[in-house]
């Protein structure tokens, strides 16, 4: 089946252009929205992958002024096949949030503004729920796509780890990060996605394995990490069980050791490659520049680094701290081995059906609600989105139920490579749900 | 005494360590050979040359250095300006070759390791501000690090010489790239030499630091573990000011890359050039040194020299050298052979390139190849000069200045094979 993506003519397009700036006035779902008429099929993308000609900033102010002069290798296929970019969305600050407001204009949820969007990749899911047939080209490093697909009532596909090159993505965590895609239709993520994956010549890290679709009826609750997830969520996950066992579905439930140590896992690694991921930003070449040439190395560089945000300044410094020799084997190498743990005990499963959890242990929270939590319970949010990125593993939320106006997602997770598979079960998914929207342009 | 190296040596490949840019670190033009990779622009990937992991390899086995069968990188982390990723990729655990070593005459000097590793940009420092050349970043290097097992100077210099003919039949030219960390004790306390440009330089900065150690020693004072620099005109090491404490880079594995088999790399049985010179020599009677400096100044003496017969031996060697002092580098197996049966003991120049079938124009060749070895020479004695190049107009002056009186030519003249020897080594 081949999607059906929103294509304007010029004059619509202005049409469009001047609806969308007006919702973004309100929503917050793009950094950047192009003016020139585009004349193929409708995509946006998140402002931490290249577009040629149009600002890159990650969300970050050390990035502002960078207009980057070549494409993601993702980019140019889509672009190759008939795809056009119309703009950069809001994210938090090179990825590192889960609600979306680590950013300058944190983007707001589209069925309430008191709420979140969800993090990191806010303003995809925001746009994607905003206009008609859309596909917004997302990232995940820890579950950037998962959380703001839940939280905004759109599908969130994570593909497998090195299905699609990262050339033209602005790291975070190399060995994690992953595009993805935040859509509203199995058919039309199928055919973004068939058109990015594979090896990439530019990135040594990305992979030629066929993607296949080997499909299975068996899902598989994992009992001990449903431990920290809200009451509410659980009732309504309970009941999505039922109803999936009613389509033939067979649930099981099972342990899966070590587990719970996915997100310390998780934040150990990540902020350690990101605290060298980071270390290219200083303030002369591209972006942010200090104007005072006076300065000595160290306090040019410093002036630099000072645009980095709150979260940002935080990973810098604790990822330093755990990759400094005296203490790399305390918690690097553990966090290594736990990874390896849990790929080996995920996949043991994986090899014969699906895993399926809630995507978020929590209802969609208001933004006052967790603009003053603590970094430690803002990362313990990650808790279900964490174990599939950690790994590596094709995952996917989906949004099945409305409570109180506002959508919920569950998240079912396949063996690497099957990414298909997940497309397969929201295609049959999709035969008895419908998605709600609060409003839609295009 | 204890001295320890820590070597770096330009690979000879065509293109950069992890992009395809082309590896000429020093252009005409700054930063005309660059792209998104070497200048570490946010979204670009390292990719790596193949070639210099081939390069590296047989560099590895030819210092008796076991091949690590997978090999990675990681980053090194620091902030300098030349630096544009703010780390370095290079090797630490993961390094192509590992626990070799370099025979003198029976000792073994350890070999640590082997490391792939990228050359940072060159800062050009003026009066009041640096200009940074990115053309270099990213140029393809091994460093080679020692044991600590070098303990004279005598010792240091046969060690320099050894490297240099285990090198050059990988393709390194040790005497134009060579950059070293010198590691002198003569007591308990460990002093480092940074970034010793050059062979000529790396023995005067060890001559002058055993000096002044044993100075230190004699008039019971004591030597402090610090880093040191060597500063070419006054000849002699000065302390650098930077704080002396233990380095903290953070090493952390590459995962823009990923982990190289080696197993399947073909590395051919190297070629050393003093183990061959020295199987020559004793096969045909010859003194050692002679053949080695001939095998070490063209390439293709090896093969020539080990062709023939060891009654034709003397006679090859005195016509490679009537080769060599006539000004004729490019002559073919052929050339050597016909040239073999003649009698040219007594021959001058132009009768040598009449017997050749050179002798149409060769007047005016001939001196062209002397005039450009000459500059070649030079070169390769002053560092700065081949550095700075054409791009300054002092350095480049004071060159035409010594073309022009050596060679009696014009300045305009002598710009121009100036300019064609350095843009030939370049190439090379």
């Amino acid at each position: 089946m081949t999607g059906k993506f929103l294509s304007l003519n010029d004059a619509e397009y202005a049409v469009f252009v001047s609806q969308l700036r007006q919702a973004n006035e309100r929503l917050n779902a793009f950094n950047f929205i192009d003016e020139n008429k585009k004349s193929g099929k409708i995509i946006s993308v998140k402002d931490n992958i290249c577009v040629k000609g149009m600002p890159a900033t990650a969300s970050s102010k050390i990035l502002q002024g960078y207009t980057p002069g070549f494409n993601a290798t993702a980019i140019q296929r889509l672009e190759d096949n008939g795809f056009s970019v119309i703009g950069k969305t809001n994210m938090d600050e090179f990825g590192f949030g889960s609600f979306g407001l680590n950013s300058e204009h944190p983007a707001k949820n589209p069925f309430n503004e008191e709420y979140v969007a969800g993090g990191s990749s806010s303003g995809s899911a925001v746009a994607t729920a905003l206009i008609k047939e859309h596909v917004s080209i997302a990232e995940s490093t820890g579950g950037s796509i998962s959380a703001p697909a839940a939280f905004c009532g759109v599908v969130g596909l994570t593909p497998t780890y090195g299905a699609i090159s990262r050339y033209g993505l602005i790291d975070y965590a190399s060995s994690l990060d992953k595009i993805g895609f935040i859509g509203k239709s199995a058919d039309n993520i199928r055919e973004v996605m068939e058109k990015t994956v594979g090896s990439d010549p530019k990135d040594t890290t990305s992979l030629s394995t066929a993607i296949s679709n080997k499909n299975s009826h068996k899902l598989y609750v994992i009992d001990n990490l449903m431990g920290g997830i809200d009451e509410g969520i659980k009732d309504r996950f309970e009941e999505l069980l039922v109803r999936l066992s009613t389509k033939d579905y067979k649930i099981e439930h099972v342990k899966i050791d070590y587990l719970e140590y996915s997100v310390p896992a998780y934040y150990i690694l990540s902020m350690s490659e990101a605290s060298t991921n980071l270390a290219k930003y200083q303030g002369f070449k591209y972006g942010f520049k200090v104007k005072d040439f006076s300065l000595n190395y160290n306090d040019f560089f410093m002036s630099a680094r000072k645009q980095f945000g709150r979260e940002a300044k935080r990973r810098v410094i604790l990822g330093t701290f755990i990759r400094s020799k005296s203490i790399k084997q305390k918690y690097y190498e553990k966090a290594l081995a736990i990874r390896h743990a849990i790929i080996a005990r995920m996949k043991n499963f994986l090899k014969d059906g699906f895993i399926i959890m809630p995507s978020m242990p929590i209802f969609t929270p208001k933004i006052s609600e967790v603009s003053d939590i603590s970094p430690v319970e803002a990362y313990s949010m990650d808790m279900l989105t964490v174990p599939p990125n950690l790994c590596g593993f094709p995952h996917m939320s989906f949004p099945y139920f409305y409570e109180r106006g506002m959508p919920l997602g569950a998240q079912i997770i396949t063996d690497h490579f099957n990414d298909y598979s997940l497309l397969d079960f929201l295609s049959e998914w999709e035969i008895g749900f419908k998605y709600k929207f609060k409003e839609e342009i295009g | 005494m204890k001295i320890g190296l820590e070597v770096h040596v330009a690979l000879p490949t065509k293109t950069k360590l992890f992009c395809s840019d082309l590896a000429y670190e020093n252009q005409e033009e700054p930063n005309s050979n660059v792209c998104p990779v070497c200048l570490g622009l946010p979204g670009a990937k390292p990719v790596l040359n193949q070639n210099a992991l081939d390069i590296s390899a047989r560099i590895a086995k030819a210092l008796n250095c076991e091949i690590n069968e997978k090999t990675w990188f990681v980053r090194k982390v620091y902030f300098y300006p030349d630096l544009p990723k703010g780390y370095q990729i290079t090797q630490l655990d993961g390094a192509i070759g590992v626990r070799g070593y370099v025979d003198l005459n029976g000792k073994k000097i350890g070999i640590r390791r082997v490391q792939i590793e990228e050359d940072p940009a060159r800062i050009i420092r003026e009066k009041d501000y640096s200009l940074i050349d990115f053309n270099r970043s990213g140029v393809p290097l091994n460093e080679i690090v020692t044991e600590p097992d070098i303990t004279s100077l005598e010792e240091l210099k046969n060690f320099i010489e050894e490297l240099r003919s285990i090198l050059y039949y990988q393709g390194v030219n040790i005497n134009q790239e060579l950059k070293t960390d010198l590691n002198i004790s003569l007591a308990e306390k460990r002093v480092e030499i940074k970034n010793v440009t050059g062979v000529r330089n790396l023995i005067s900065a060890a001559e002058y630091e055993i000096k002044r150690q044993s100075a230190l020693i004699k008039e019971g004072k004591e030597i402090n573990a610090e880093t040191r620099s060597y500063k070419e005109d006054s000849n002699e090491t000065v302390s650098s000011r930077e704080k002396e404490t233990e380095e903290e880079y953070g090493f952390t594995f590459e995962p823009d890359l990923t982990f190289y088999d080696t197993t399947k790399l073909e590395i051919p049985k190297a070629i050393i050039a003093s183990n061959v010179a020295k199987e020559l020599a004793d096969r045909n009677e010859y003194n050692e040194k002679t053949i080695r400096e001939l095998i070490l100044f063209n390439r293709r003496n090896l093969s020539l020299l080990t062709s023939i017969t060891r009654e034709e031996f003397k006679k090859g060697v005195s016509l490679i050298e009537k080769f060599a002092s006539f000004g004729v580098e490019d002559y073919s197996e052929e050339e050597f052979r016909k040239m073999l049966d003649k009698d040219v003991s007594s021959i001058e120049k132009d009768g040598f390139l009449q017997l050749l079938g050179r002798a149409n124009n060769a007047e005016k060749k001939a001196d062209e190849a002397e005039i450009e070895a000459g500059i070649k020479e030079m070169l390769s004695f002053d560092k700065t000069l081949f550095d700075r190049g054409i791009k300054d107009e002092k350095a480049m002056n004071f060159m035409i200045g010594e073309v022009k009186e050596k060679y009696h030519i014009t300045g305009k003249e002598a710009a121009y094979f100036i300019k064609k020897v350095i843009k030939g080594m370049l190439n090379n």
